[in-house]
């Protein structure tokens, strides 16, 4: 049955994915008592738990609000250091480079969504619940909140004659929190009017576009931000002083830029909408598939880019060196395939082997210098020259196997240029990235690198080849024995002193490439996983029909083993995403590290704690709770257990 | 097959060829910190300062904490301030004529000997302790002391303890302290030597340390003086007060910049640029007055601002080295007020007021 479906989706399973991507969950609505009755207070067990958890949850929820909304909170402290959460040392004057990178991921990631604009919709029920859910919840939140207390026209606190704080009545509380009751009121207001007007049974299962409630949120939040009295709060670097004045809506360096995203966002999306339609769709299609591919390297290259980098350095000698390892390197891949090279194609592949690794070691004694590089394009030629005999013969495998090696040479070339150049934008201190513009950095690459990487190793170590099932078993149960800070310590402290004299390794491409070997070694197991869900009738079926090992693996195997295998994928890209805290191990300063003693350690600000890590656990949760809900989404969209 | 090898050995020769010409490129075009640790190491085998190789790489590597409170403090833009900082500054000034040219590091306290013997940093502006052992066996050497701490307690003036409370009134008290550092041993044995017997309990950093203290946890918090100052200024709640004490410290803590043994000349060049502050201090010299002063201060002034007479050139610094470090960063007064003021920590009075004014601030004379 499965088999069907791999090659061409027979309707009714089309129609099974599409009902139930469009009706979740149709349960019938009770009345509310009666509803009560059933889920809540079935039992006197159940009704003891329901009374427990109630208590649990109103205590919690009051804690919390009077955590953020006690007299004793410095939030200046959060809202002054913004920047330093988001970027640290990033030179503000370079800023414009990471809006650039921004605006580029929100193009094309408008463009996408436009192109597959398969987003379904939304039921009106569901918004209109959710609406109502919001203002319920402000509502309660704004009741249950401790009356505040009353400060004098000091700005202190005013104590009653035995010492304790003096607090307003709760009356003048709720009088004093209009502006929460509106808010509250709205939201409710609008729920009900959706739910009375759309919910009802005429309109029943009526539905909005996702894409245009994402577009009107998020135009909500940016126009919030030209409009709402945020406030504005900044450092001045010039003066060193604190400018805190609320009642302003904020900097005008922070409303443009985001206004500017939002515009791309839709823009792209609408460009994206008419692309699709056109004849050129699938082509788009794949061109915006590669750009995301780039997108990374793009970064790089206009965050990171060393601003006083040496051109005439690039064009004398990396581009020359890089294209000449391409073409001659392609020319020696391609005599080598010809049909009847023989064994001497053997012979010269294992003197490039012995060539590279000669000099590898004498890296180490210094006696015959040259640039990184070359010793890593001749490692990497001497591998592609080992598995040229299995490209041998037809024209068009021995265009794979060098248009490959073209491809394999740009990445290395451009990443050995682009990451490896010490950065010297003018910074005050060594932490050129920091804040969480290092940990989503270090997280994005760690995960698009570790990705490939990792299903390579699973591949090896289910592989009947003993030698790559050993290789591949032993790097990651060595790799999955250590913990992650002591790979971390190893890459960034021991390795330099392993390096040879007149070669260097800069401190994040150092982290880059430790933590992405780790984390390789755990999504290789995840994948492994996937791939012994697969029956031998797939692989039987597969050489049946005769298609060759490369294609069993791409084209059968590989496809259900990942599907299979997405929600411990996601749970590795979750738990690489919130690991990137250990860095502030190794000294760089991920924004944990930021709110934890950066700004603590300001004697405007001297320990200030809480409020920032209050902050730092909301946005891990945002990112994360994201992330876990988009997986949630595609393991629907797949059907993944509910086979 | 030949043709094949006569490719590869020209791909060989050409890639050799061009790695060649570009690794001595490397070397000179990159400034980063582990090139520069190289080019030191070298340097050092053939005798040569640490001066030349700062002059010839156009920063200084300069450790700090980085967390410590008005010493060496992370700003909202990333860039670092405080008294630690400043005196980074100095140095700077005076080697390279440019207060700015810091690359700052920042360092914990268990990697910053190790970085100085590695070459990550030329020099430590770390809130580092001269002691015997330090200055023999870790193989640092100290420069003057910039200043004067002191380990002291901290408690509430509700539970009876005033300014002239002694260690030997503690006992049966709770004292906190921060985990792993040398205030741990200090107060023990105070408390052992006064005879009285205390509970000590110790948290990860500070920062929990003072929040036990002010929910009630902790009845006495001791580390050294000047942080104690700050945490009073910045956290007391209003309707207490709370009480430092005892006068004279349980422990001396000269704090001041630290650099790798037997480096003569690198030596003599810190610490120059300290004293040149202290000693402009003493003459009232600042960073206001210093151009007038070039032409009507006293011969000592003159000569040190790199007049007639002047002694910088011969020890390997330009000739206004301590002109641009009174102009750009300030004199040792300058330097205090305007990072330690701010946190309640005041001169007068304490042992790090001029030697004229009853303190231990002193440098030799210029000449």
């Amino acid at each position: 049955m499965q088999d069907a479906n791999q090659g061409s989706v027979d309707p009714e399973f089309q129609q099974g994915i599409e009902d139930r991507e469009s009706s979740p969950h149709e349960i019938p609505s009770l009345p509310v008592g009666q509803w009560l009755r059933q889920n809540l207070f079935s039992s006197w067990v159940n009704s003891v738990l329901t009374l427990f958890g109630g208590f649990l949850a109103f205590f919690a929820l009051r804690g919390v609000l009077n955590f953020v909304f006690s007299e004793n909170r410095q939030w200046d402290a959060v809202r002054t250091n913004l920047r330093a959460l988001m970027t640290l040392s990033y030179p503000e004057s370079q800023y414009i480079r990471v809006w650039v990178s921004l605006g580029f991921v929100a193009g094309l990631a408008g463009l996408s969504a436009g192109l597959w604009a398969n987003w379904g919709g939304v039921s009106v029920k569901r918004v209109s619940t959710w609406l109502m859910g919001t203002g319920g919840l402000l509502a309660v939140c704004v009741i249950v909140r401790e009356p505040s207390v009353i400060l004098g026209s000091d700005g202190k606190v005013v104590r009653t004659l035995e010492g304790s704080l003096q607090r307003e009545s709760f009356l003048d509380a709720m009088v004093n929190r209009s502006s929460w009751w509106i808010a509250a009121v709205v939201l409710l207001v609008a729920g009900i009017v959706l739910w009375r007007r759309f919910a009802s049974a005429t309109h029943r299962g009526s539905e909005l576009p996702v894409t245009s409630v994402v577009f009107l949120g998020l135009g909500l939040a940016v126009l919030s931000l030209w409009i709402a009295p945020y406030g504005h709060y900044a450092f001045i670097s010039e003066t060193k002083s604190y400018v805190a004045e609320s009642g302003r809506t904020v900097a005008f360096s922070t409303k443009l830029p985001w206004t500017v995203m939002l515009a791309l966002l839709c823009s792209f999306f609408g460009l994206g909408r008419l692309l699709q339609r056109s004849e050129y769709g699938g082509l788009i299609k794949g061109a915006s598939n590669l750009l995301w591919l780039v997108s990374p390297l793009t970064l790089f290259w206009v965050v990171l880019r060393d601003p006083a980098l040496d051109y005439g350095h690039v064009i004398s000698t990396d581009l020359p060196m890089g294209l000449a390892f391409g073409a001659l390197g392609g020319a020696v891949l391609w005599s080598l395939t010809r049909t009847g090279v023989g064994e001497a194609g053997r012979l010269v592949a294992t003197m490039l082997l012995g060539f590279a690794i000669f000099n590898w070691v004498a890296a180490f004694f210094g006696w015959y210098p040259m640039l990184q590089k070359a010793r890593i394009s001749f490692l990497l030629l001497a591998f592609a020259a080992l598995l040229a005999p299995n490209f041998m013969g037809e024209i068009a495998k021995r265009r794979q196997l060098v248009l490959g090696w073209l491809g394999v040479t740009a990445l290395v070339h451009y990443l050995a240029t682009m990451i490896n150049t010490p950065s010297t934008v003018e910074v005050q201190s060594s932490e050129f990235l920091g804040g969480l513009g290092l940990t989503l950095f270090v997280a994005l690459i760690v995960v698009l690198l570790s990705f490939p990487l990792g299903v390579l190793l699973a591949l090896g170590r289910t592989s009947k080849f003993p030698i790559f099932r050993m290789l591949s078993t032993s790097y990651i149960e060595v790799i999955r024995g250590v913990p992650l800070i002591s790979v971390l310590i190893f890459f960034s402290v021991m390795v330099p002193l392993f390096l040879p004299d007149g070669m260097e390794l800069a401190e994040l491409a150092a982290v880059l490439t430790g933590y992405t070997l780790f984390s390789a070694a755990y999504l290789a197991e995840n994948v492994r996983g996937g791939l012994q869900s697969i029956t031998k009738g797939q692989y039987e079926a597969a050489d049946a029909i005769g298609l060759t090992a490369a294609q069993r693996t791409s084209f059968i195997v590989l496809p259900q083993a990942l599907t299979v295998s997405i929600p411990q994928l996601v749970g590795q890209v979750i738990s690489t995403f919130k690991e990137t805290s250990l860095l502030a191990i190794i000294g760089l300063f991920d924004f944990l590290r930021v709110a934890n003693s950066v700004i603590p350690a300001q004697s405007e600000f001297l320990g200030v704690k809480r409020e920032g890590i209050l902050l730092v656990a909301i946005i891990y949760f945002f990112f994360n709770f994201t992330i876990s809900k988009y997986s949630q989404r595609l393991e629907r969209r797949v059907g993944l257990g509910e086979r | 097959m030949w043709r094949l090898l006569a490719t590869l050995f020209a791909l060989a020769l050409a890639a050799s060829a061009c790695g060649s010409s570009d690794s001595s490129d490397d070397s000179s075009a990159s400034g980063s910190s582990s090139d520069a640790e190289e080019t030191e190491v070298t340097l050092a085998a053939n005798g040569e300062s640490l001066l030349d190789t700062v002059k010839s790489r156009g920063t200084l590597n300069c450790g700090v904490s980085g967390s410590a409170v008005a010493f060496s403090e992370l700003q909202a833009d990333g860039s670092m301030a405080g008294f630690d900082a400043d005196y980074c500054r100095v140095v700077a000034a005076a080697i390279l004529g440019d207060a700015n040219k810091v690359n700052f590091v920042s360092l914990t306290a268990a990697e910053r000997f190790t970085a100085v013997q590695t070459g990550d940093v030329d020099l430590l502006m770390r809130n580092t302790t001269w002691t015997q052992s330090r200055d023999s066996e870790v193989g640092m050497d100290f420069g003057p002391t910039t200043y004067y701490d002191g380990q002291q307690l901290m408690g509430r003036e509700s539970d009876g303890f005033s300014g002239s409370s002694q260690v030997s009134d503690v006992g049966g008290s709770v004292i906190c302290t921060s985990a792993g550092t040398t205030t741990e041993k200090n107060i023990a044995d105070a408390a052992a030597e006064a005879g009285v017997s205390i509970e000590l309990q110790t948290f990860e950093d500070f920062d929990t340390v003072t929040n036990n203290f002010i929910s009630g946890a902790c009845d006495i918090i001791t580390t050294d003086g000047s942080a104690l100052v700050g945490r009073k200024a910045k956290q007391q709640p209003d309707g207490e007060n709370w009480v430092i004490f005892p006068a004279t410290p349980i422990s001396k803590e000269p704090l001041g910049p630290t650099y790798g043994q037997n480096d003569s000349a690198f030596a003599d060049a810190v610490n120059w640029a300290v004293y040149a502050t202290i000693i402009a201090d003493e003459k009232g010299l600042d960073s206001s007055n210093v151009d007038m002063m070039l032409s009507s201060g006293d011969t000592e002034t003159i000569r040190l601002l790199g007049g007639e007479g002047e002694l910088q050139s011969g020890m390997g610094l330009p000739a206004d080295a301590f002109y641009q470090v009174i102009s750009q960063v300030g004199n040792y007064d300058e330097i205090y007020s305007r990072n330690l003021n701010p946190v309640g920590l005041s001169r007068e009075g304490s042992a790090n007021a001029a030697w004229t004014a009853g303190g231990l601030v002193y440098a030799p004379p210029a000449r």
